[in-house]
Parts: C-alpha cells; structure tokens; sequence
C-alpha cells in the first residue's frame, strides 16, 4: 500500500511535468504527432581522449567522461581529441580527430520507441551505430554533412568529411 | 570585408580550378539495411544508395557517386573514431511476482551483479524498462509496468545511484520476452530490464 502511494506520487509527479512541458511548447507543428515527455538530456559521453569540448550556445564546456548532451549542442574535437557518447536509445556516435557534429533534433519515446534522430557532421570521421530509433522506422534517422544528406536504416555509419583534392 | 571578398574570390578561383572541393566519404558495414546518400547540390540533383553491393560512397563536391576507395580504406580513415567505442551496455533481467512490483527471490540476489557491472564502468548510467506479461489490460499493464520500474529506480537511488544516471521508462505488455496470446499468465515476462551502460 505504501508502495503503491509512491508510485502514485511518482505519477502525479510525472503527469505534472508533462503538463508544464505542454503548456511550455504553444504550438509546434513538428511535435504535433510525437509524444512530449521529460528528458534531461539525450546522450552521454563515455569515452574522451584528448581536447574534446561541448559548445552549448554561447558557452563552451569540457566534453569529459559522463558529460551530458542536449539537443543543439555541438561536440568540437581537437587535433589530438577523441570521443564517444552513447544516447537514450542505445545508438553509439563516435568522433575522430578534428572533428565537429551538431545534434540538431533528437527525440526518444522510451514506451514506443519512436522518435527521431538528426546529426550534421561539420567536418573530420564520425562513426555512427544505429539503436532503437532506427529499427523502430527508416526515416527516423538523418544525418546531413556540408554537402548531402543521408537517410535510412543502417546499422552502422562512417562519415568522413572535409578531404580536399 | 576586404578580407572577406579576398577569400571568396580565391575560393572561386580554386573551384574553378576544381582542386579546393572537399571530398565526403559515407561507408555502412553489415549486409543489413540502407541508406540513401543525397546531395545538397539543388542545382544538380544526385543521389546514391549505400548498400551490401555499393558499402562506400563519395560526394566529389559536384555530385554522389560510387567511391574511388573500398570499404577497407574507408576503415583506415576511422582509426581514431573507432577506437573511442564504448564498452557494449550489459543486460539484466529481473523478474517480479505476478501483479506486483515485488521482485521474485532469485532477482533479488541478482541486484548485487548490477552494482558489480556499474563499478566496472568509467562514466556509467543505467535504462531501467519495466514490462509485464498480458493479463489484464494495456492500461493496467503500462501502471504496473511503472509501478515496477519506480521501485527499481528508488531502490538503485538508494543503494547510491546518481538520479541523472537512470532513465526509467515502462513499456508495458508491448515487448514480451515470450510471446504469449492475450490474457496468459507468463512469469517470464513480468520484468524489468537494466542496462548497465
């Protein structure tokens, strides 16, 4: 019984957030048919060699083992630099030296697994391994590079950007 | 600006000359699934599927095509990117009591393996999923299926889990281990998984 009391309060607690978060997005056309619910960030790093850095904004923050990243946030490696993060659905990004990608849209509903999953690859090797999102639909993940853009339902991904010749 | 209109001008003169287009690689390895490479050339529309039969494609800073590398030498570019590969996240799977959120006996020694696995681990966070088998309906299923994943998560924050570290979510009747048809009791499913990441 008192479990069942914490469970409801987690609940309430959870629904609440769900109604600010509501109230806190007027009207996206975009986000009309995904799900809206409450995800502090959407991937995390777990390997980081070197200079790696997170640019969120106007500001700049170490791109350390367990750093956290939020959707907009660009992950900048430096000559020396290596990383690899790991989002909510269990896709695996990994960068190479030189290295820019801007997470530009990423969404995860843990319940259905649908969502959707957008990268632009600036420059230098990035490696992509797909997770849940991608088995879940063929359009779920997208990454774009200066000069195309890739859609579909790979398994794994290997970017290289930015060779002059 | 002057420095400005300087670049642009031998920006062009070098395309011109066709030797500053930055090239793009795109490999997929695995002889499951697809992707189709577009280019953002609207003037010159090109695209190209990478597949088991074409695993490398370029964009040669006029359109997509086939690579002039294999997938090999597409590899020895990644060196460095596929050495900061994660460790794989490990699964656990605990089991509950029918209807409850109460974990079966042996599940309970099991949460002692968890907490091994997270010491093992750099930076480690955890997915908590929650599911159940399909007595009862969809509703009551995605409750209990939270029910049990928020006794999990309470019990790993207790035991000294960073709360930012767990995502718990339920899936309910959605995902069985074993199939079953509707309304049949199946101890197996009634679970949550943790991955340990």
């Amino acid at each position: 019984m008192i479990r069942d009391t914490h469970a409801m309060k987690h609940l309430n607690c959870l629904l609440a957030t769900l109604a600010v978060a509501a109230l806190a997005i007027p009207s996206v056309p975009a986000l009309a048919d995904e799900p809206v619910f409450f995800q502090p960030w959407a991937a995390a790093i777990k390997v980081s060699k070197g200079g790696v850095q997170i640019v969120r904004g106007e500001k700049t923050y170490p791109g350390h083992l367990g750093a956290k990243l939020k959707v907009n946030d660009a992950v900048v490696t430096s000559a020396d630099g290596s990383v690899g993060m790991v989002f909510l659905d269990n896709s695996v990004l990994t960068m190479g030296p030189d290295t820019e990608v801007v997470l530009k849209r990423y969404s995860f509903d843990p319940t259905t697994y649908m969502g959707g999953f957008d990268a632009h690859v600036k420059r230098g090797t990035v490696s992509l391994q797909a997770g849940n999102l991608a088995d879940s639909g063929p359009d779920n993940v997208s990454v774009t590079t200066p000069q195309a853009e890739l859609k579909g339902n790979a398994k794994q991904l290997l970017i290289s950007v930015g060779e002059t010749k | 600006m002057k420095r400005l209109v300087y670049s642009a001008t031998l920006c062009s003169l070098l395309l011109l000359a066709g030797c500053s287009t930055s090239r793009e690689y795109y490999g997929i390895s695995g002889d499951k699934g697809s992707m189709t490479v577009t280019s953002r050339n609207s003037t010159k529309p090109s695209s190209t599927t990478l597949d088991a039969n074409t695993p490398v494609v370029m964009h040669d800073g006029d359109k997509t095509r086939a690579a002039d590398i294999n997938a090999d030498q597409l590899r020895g570019k990644f060196t460095k990117a596929l050495e900061a590969q994660p460790l794989p996240p490990k699964r656990f799977t605990l089991y509950f009591i029918e209807g409850s959120d109460t974990l079966t006996a042996g599940s309970k020694a099991a949460v002692t393996a968890i907490f091994e696995e997270i010491k093992q681990r750099p930076a480690p966070d955890l997915i908590v999923v929650g599911h159940t088998d399909r007595v009862g309906t969809v509703a009551a299923n995605d409750q209990l299926a939270a029910r049990r994943v928020n006794t999990m998560r309470e019990q790993l924050i207790k035991l000294g889990v960073d709360p930012e570290n767990i995502q718990a979510s339920g899936r309910g009747e959605r995902d069985p281990l074993v199939p079953t048809a509707d309304e049949v009791e199946e101890p197996r499913n009634r679970r949550v998984e943790i991955l340990v990441r």
